[in-house]
Order: C-alpha cells, then structure tokens, then sequence
C-alpha cells in the first residue's frame, strides 16, 4: 500500500455524500472506495442518478464530503478550508462538463484567461499562453469568437483548454461527450487521450456509454445508487 | 485575484447589463447631486452670511472701560471695581500694543449746535475712527470718507442733511460750522473750565445708514468728524463731570475705548488680554458661537435630507446587484469551478458596486455643481431685478466634491454587502446543474 500511495493520483476512502431534503435523506454517494493511478484514463459508469455527478464534484473539490475522505495529488481534500479547496481546484484538478459551460458572453480567449486571473499569473505573458493553449487544441483562429458562434465540438475543446489553463495533474470530465455528435464526440475523445498519453495528465471520466469505457479508458468504475458496484481493469 | 484583473472583470459584466447599471449610476448621480447641493447651499449661506457680518465690522472690535464706571450696576457685582486701573493714556497705549490690534479708539460724543446757510441745528456729533472706513455702511457712503485721520471734514446722516438742504446731495464739498463746548484745564487739579467754541468742517459724504459702534445704538449721532480731529477739540463729555468728582481726578481717563482688531480671530485673545489687566471687555463674539452652531444644524439637515436621495439610490444598488447575481448565477458557479474563491465572487461584487458609486459620485458633483451655478444664476437675475448687488449663494469647495465622491463610492460599497455575500455562498453545484 505504501510503495503505492506515491503512483495514486485519486483515492477516496469510504467517501459518502448525502443530500438532505426535509425528513427523508437522498445518499447520492455512499461508502465509495476506490483508487486511480497517476497518469491513468479511467472511467465512471453507470445510470442517470447513481452518483456519478456527485462523486465527480466531490474529487473536484466543488462539494463537501458527509463522511470519509478522499485524497488527491497526495492532498487531503476532506480537511481543507474553503480557500484552500479553491487554491486546489485553481491548480490541481481542471474540469469539464457536458454542457461544455463557457461564459456565453465573453470570447473563447476571454474564457480561457479566467483562470489564469484567478491564479494571478503575471499579465505579461498570460495572451501568449491563451493562445498556446487555443492552438493546442487546434482553436487559435477563433480567439476572438464568442462560445455561441462555434460548433459543440469546437466549444468543448476551448472547455479543455480552459481546463489545462495552470497545468492540473488531474482532470475530470462529466460526460463531455454527451452533448455532440459522434464526429465531434471521436474529436474530443482523441483529445482527451492525446493528453493523457502525451501530457500525462491524470483523465477520470463520467460516462454511460460502456462502449466508450472499452475503447480509451483502463479502468472503469460502475456506480449504482450511489454505491459503487464493480471494478473493471483492462489488461495490459 | 490582482486588482486589475478584478476592475477589468467588472467593467466587462457592467457593459453586458449596461442599461440596468446605466439606470443605477444615474440614480446615484442624481443622490449625490442633492446631496452636493444642499451641503453647497449651506455652506454658501453661511459664508454669506459670515462675509455680511464681518463687513459690520461686529465682530472685529473689542469694548473696553474701566470696572470703576460699574460701582453702582448691580449686575457687576464681582466685578471687583477698586482693582481696576483708571482706563487713561498708559491703558491706551498697552492695549495699542496688543498682537491684531489695529486701531484704539475713544468714544467722543458730545451735543452741539451746527450752523449751515444761516439755519442751526442742535444735534450730536461723534468722533468715527479710521477703522471704520471697511465698514459696510461707510463702503455706501455717498462722497467719499474722511481725507485723513485728523482732517476738518463731516460725514452726515442722510436725514440730517435733508435738515440742512431739501437736496441732500448738495450739500456736498459745502462747509458748515459747529458751536460746541471745550473742555479746558482748569487753574488747580480739582477743576476745568468750559469755553464754547468754533470749528468749520468741509461735507464730505452722506450716510445711510448708521455705522456700527458702542454708544451709538442708544444714542444715535448725525453728524460725524474723524475720532482724532474730535480728540484734538477737547470737547466737553458727559463722563468729564463725574471723573471731576472722583477722589483723585488727575489726568485725563476715558469712559469706553472701542479696539479695532485686524480680524476677528483676534477678538476672543485681546478679549482675554484686556480682561488680565483688570478691564471690562464685551465684543460680539458670543453671538458669532450661536450662529456657527445654528449653521452646524442648518448643514446637518440639509446633508440628511441632500442624503435621502443617494439612500434611495444605495437601494437601486442593491437590487441592481442581486438581479446581477440570480443572473449570473451559473457564471459565479463557474468561475468557483475554475478556482475563483469566496473572496474573489465578493471582491468582484464590490469592485461593480465600487466603481458605480465613483461614476455616479463623480456624475452626480458634476450634476450637483451645474444645479448650483443654475440657482445662482436666477438668484442673481432676481437680486438685479431688485436692484441688489450680485451675491454667491453656492459654494462647492473642493474637499465637499472629494468627499461626495468617496461618501458615494462607500454607500455603494456598504449597498454590495448583501448581494456580494449572497454571491460568494452560492454552491457552485447547485448553480452549475441549474439550468
Ligand atoms: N442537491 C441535491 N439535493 C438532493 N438530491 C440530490 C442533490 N444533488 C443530487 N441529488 C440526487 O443524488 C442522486 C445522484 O445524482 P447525480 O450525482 O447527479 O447522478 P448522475 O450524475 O449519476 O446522473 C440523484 O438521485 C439526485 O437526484
Ligand atoms: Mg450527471
């Protein structure tokens, strides 16, 4: 366990999250277990509202545990502050969504930036590094463009980039495929392990697409009513 | 975040709701601007005000006489007369010495009979010192004032003139001779004689109204000489007669000197100074300390009621920012989601609040200034239509437009308190799923 613990990117010990509503108690996530090494594609599976949503927040430091805990890049989220859980969702873990959630008002580079503000990175060089970061993900000609203007496939891309914005060991990504076509869907996925294989990054990913588990991630997690089920490791 | 970073992002949701924070600014504008024109208004009139009765010249002279006049007014009963020193030359000359003092000026009055184109009038005549010539009432002088301090020259009283000639401006560069009575000394200590007298005086100028001076309220005077030429004439004065009785009469003493002080700040000094050597001393001053006290209310109501405003406006502040935060909800969950902290969603809130209140705040003096110039402007026509000098009713110094400025950026900022905290505690989960 111990010669482990340094190749762990993501581990969660027990972790429950449950919601509260008037006398009856939804548990969203219960006693859930689990470990994801460093530099691994993994896979969260399972049907609309088993706790995928609410697992993939609480890794992201976006929620707060009822019990258990979970540790990420070596850091134990369930003792942290509220400062310190947006210090590490600024710059341990990135995130992306479904519905891709750009600013609808400001422009890809404008998104792109955010960020980079919040972290304080010197003004100086921050355009160079939007447009590094637009470039990557094939998108430099469109800087200028608002999130409505371009396609699902383009928009989550830019979410990417925003998302690797400071560089996060971890990124966790909520059904990033469930809004595009399967052209635009095979684009992001293509992405998504490009980073994994050439940047090393960290990618958990919520899906419930079992097909789309088989084709890029290693290991999969199958979620059912909050509790996690199996889990499935590919051979090598 | 960098403050930059965090007035750049502010601006940028400003321009996205520019109407609705265009609508919020200019009611702040509006708030400020009442607010800047009745404080302007107060503090006009009181310089106004103030600037009318330092002309009276009330405020910057000192009556002084000796505790040895009062043995018999109750009133003075501690006034401990038998340690107070005779009011004669040497007092004069001390109280000359005074820092601000300008002028030392006995009270001369004495009746008189004065002759003008074969008619005589008896009437009072007074001596009015050379500081009298800053006096409002002198500045209105039909003529001019006296040449110098020890010319034969008169100012009348309108009315008495009327007296001499039913065209009182005739009588201007005209003489007339006045009969009066001279105190002369007499052959030991204990006595003096009386002599009449005769002296012609050159008309110089025509008074409207009665300058400002001790006795004279009670007794009014009509004709008036310069305060040195009257001294010179040795005229014989009612208080000559009670000083004759006294034990010890000796040299001359006066009843009352009227100290004309450089400006008013002195007054409540030489007040003091004459008072240690054993004199009594009365100036206005006391009077002046119950109207800065009447404009210190005056300014307080105006600044609440100038105030109302800018609370009503604070009000559209807070709407304005939660409509901003309901609206913004999935943008604040996002920027949490991307790293912005607590602090950072509140800063944001406050930097639009802030820099509403500096647009509107600078807005709003500029507004309240244009207002001012606008009232005095039809203050003005209605004073010429009156025939009335122009006067500056409105006053906006600069520390009221650095003041109204800030006063409004920390209103607007006390007005994002809600809406700010309101925005930092939103569960980012919540308001990403929102949709
Ligand atoms: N704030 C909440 N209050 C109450 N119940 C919630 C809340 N958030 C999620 N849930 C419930 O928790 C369960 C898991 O939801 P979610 O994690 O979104 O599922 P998934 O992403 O797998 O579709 C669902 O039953 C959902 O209704
Ligand atoms: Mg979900």
């Amino acid at each position: 366990m111990s010669e482990q613990t340094g190749a762990v990117a993501i581990e969660a010990r027990a972790a429950s999250r449950f919601y509260t509503m008037g006398e009856a108690t939804v548990r969203a996530v219960e006693d859930v277990s689990f470990h994801i090494n460093r530099g691994e594609f993994a896979a969260l599976l399972g049907p609309s509202g088993s706790g995928k949503s609410t697992l993939l927040n609480l890794l992201a430091g976006l929620d707060r545990l009822t019990a258990g805990s979970i540790v990420v890049a070596g850091r134990d989220l369930s003792t942290m502050d509220s400062e310190a859980l947006a210090r590490y969702r600024r710059l341990t873990v990135g995130m992306i969504f479904q519905s891709f959630n750009l600013v609808p008002t400001m422009t890809l580079a404008d998104n792109i930036e955010l960020p980079l503000r919040f972290a304080e990175t010197a003004r100086a060089g921050r355009r160079d590094r939007v447009m590094e970061l637009l470039t990557n993900v094939g998108l430099s000609h469109r800087a200028g463009h608002k999130p409505t203007e371009l396609s699902g496939g383009e928009q989550q891309r830019a979410a990417i980039a925003r998302a690797l914005a400071n560089n996060p060991s971890v990124l966790l990504a909520d059904e990033p495929t469930g809004n595009l076509d399967s052209r635009n869907g095979q684009e992001v996925m293509t992405l998504l392990r490009d980073l994994n294989q050439k940047m090393g990054v960290t990618v958990l990913m919520v899906t419930h697409d079992p097909s789309l588990a088989e084709r890029y991630a290693r290991k999969s997690l199958h979620m059912a009513d909050g509790r996690l089920v199996s889990t499935v490791e590919a051979a090598q | 975040m960098i403050r930059q970073d965090l007035f750049e992002l502010a601006a940028r949701n400003m321009r996205n709701a520019r109407l609705r924070n265009a609508l919020t600014t200019m009611g702040i504008a509006v708030g400020v601007a009442s607010l800047v024109a009745m404080l302007s208004l107060g503090i006009g009139l009181q310089g106004f005000a103030n600037h009318q009765l330092m002309k009276s010249g009330m405020f910057q002279t000192v009556f002084v006489s000796s505790r040895q006049d009062m043995r018999n007014m109750e009133e003075n009963a501690d006034a401990k007369p038998e340690e107070s020193p005779a009011l004669n030359d040497d007092a004069r000359k001390q109280i000359s010495a005074l820092p601000g003092v300008e002028e030392v000026a006995p009270e001369v009055r004495a009746m008189s009979e004065v002759d003008f184109g074969g008619k005589s009038n008896f009437t009072l005549i007074a001596g009015l010192p050379q500081s009298a010539r800053e006096e409002d009432s002198i500045e209105k002088v039909k003529g001019r004032f006296f040449s110098s301090p020890t010319a034969d020259e008169v100012l009348l009283q309108r009315d008495f003139a009327k007296k001499l000639d039913p065209n009182p401006d005739a009588v201007l560069g005209k003489t007339l001779t006045v009969r009066y009575a001279q105190r002369q000394s007499g052959d030991t200590s204990s006595s003096f004689s009386i002599e009449r007298k005769e002296k012609q005086f050159v008309i110089v100028g025509l008074l409207d109204e009665e300058p400002f001076g001790g006795m004279r309220m009670i007794s009014r005077a009509r004709v008036f000489i310069p305060t040195q030429t009257a001294e010179a004439m040795n005229l014989m004065q009612p208080a000559d007669t009670q000083q004759l009785v006294r034990s010890s009469p000796g040299a001359r003493t006066y009843s009352m000197l009227t100290v004309r002080m450089k400006s008013a700040a002195y007054a409540e000094k030489v007040e003091e100074s004459v008072k240690q050597m054993h004199f009594s001393a009365y100036s206005y001053l006391d009077a002046t300390k119950s109207m800065r006290r009447f404009f210190a209310v005056l300014d307080m109501f105006l600044g609440i009621f100038g105030s109302l405003a800018l609370a009503v406006a604070s009000l559209a502040i807070v709407n304005t920012l939660i409509m901003a935060v309901l609206e913004r909800r999935r943008e604040i969950g996002i920027m949490k989601a991307l790293g912005a902290s607590d602090a950072d969603v509140k800063k944001l809130f406050f930097a639009e609040a802030a820099t509403m209140g500096l647009i509107g705040g600078a807005l709003g003096v500029t507004l309240g200034w244009l207002i001012g110039r606008a009232i005095n402007f039809g203050t003005n026509i209605y004073l010429h239509k009156m025939k009335m000098p122009a006067e500056n009713l409105w006053t906006v110094p600069p520390l009221l437009v650095v003041g109204a400025i800030v006063f409004a950026v920390l209103v607007s900022v006390l007005a994002g308190i809600y809406p700010a905290a309101r925005a930092a505690k939103l569960d980012p989960v919540q308001a990403l799923r929102y949709e």
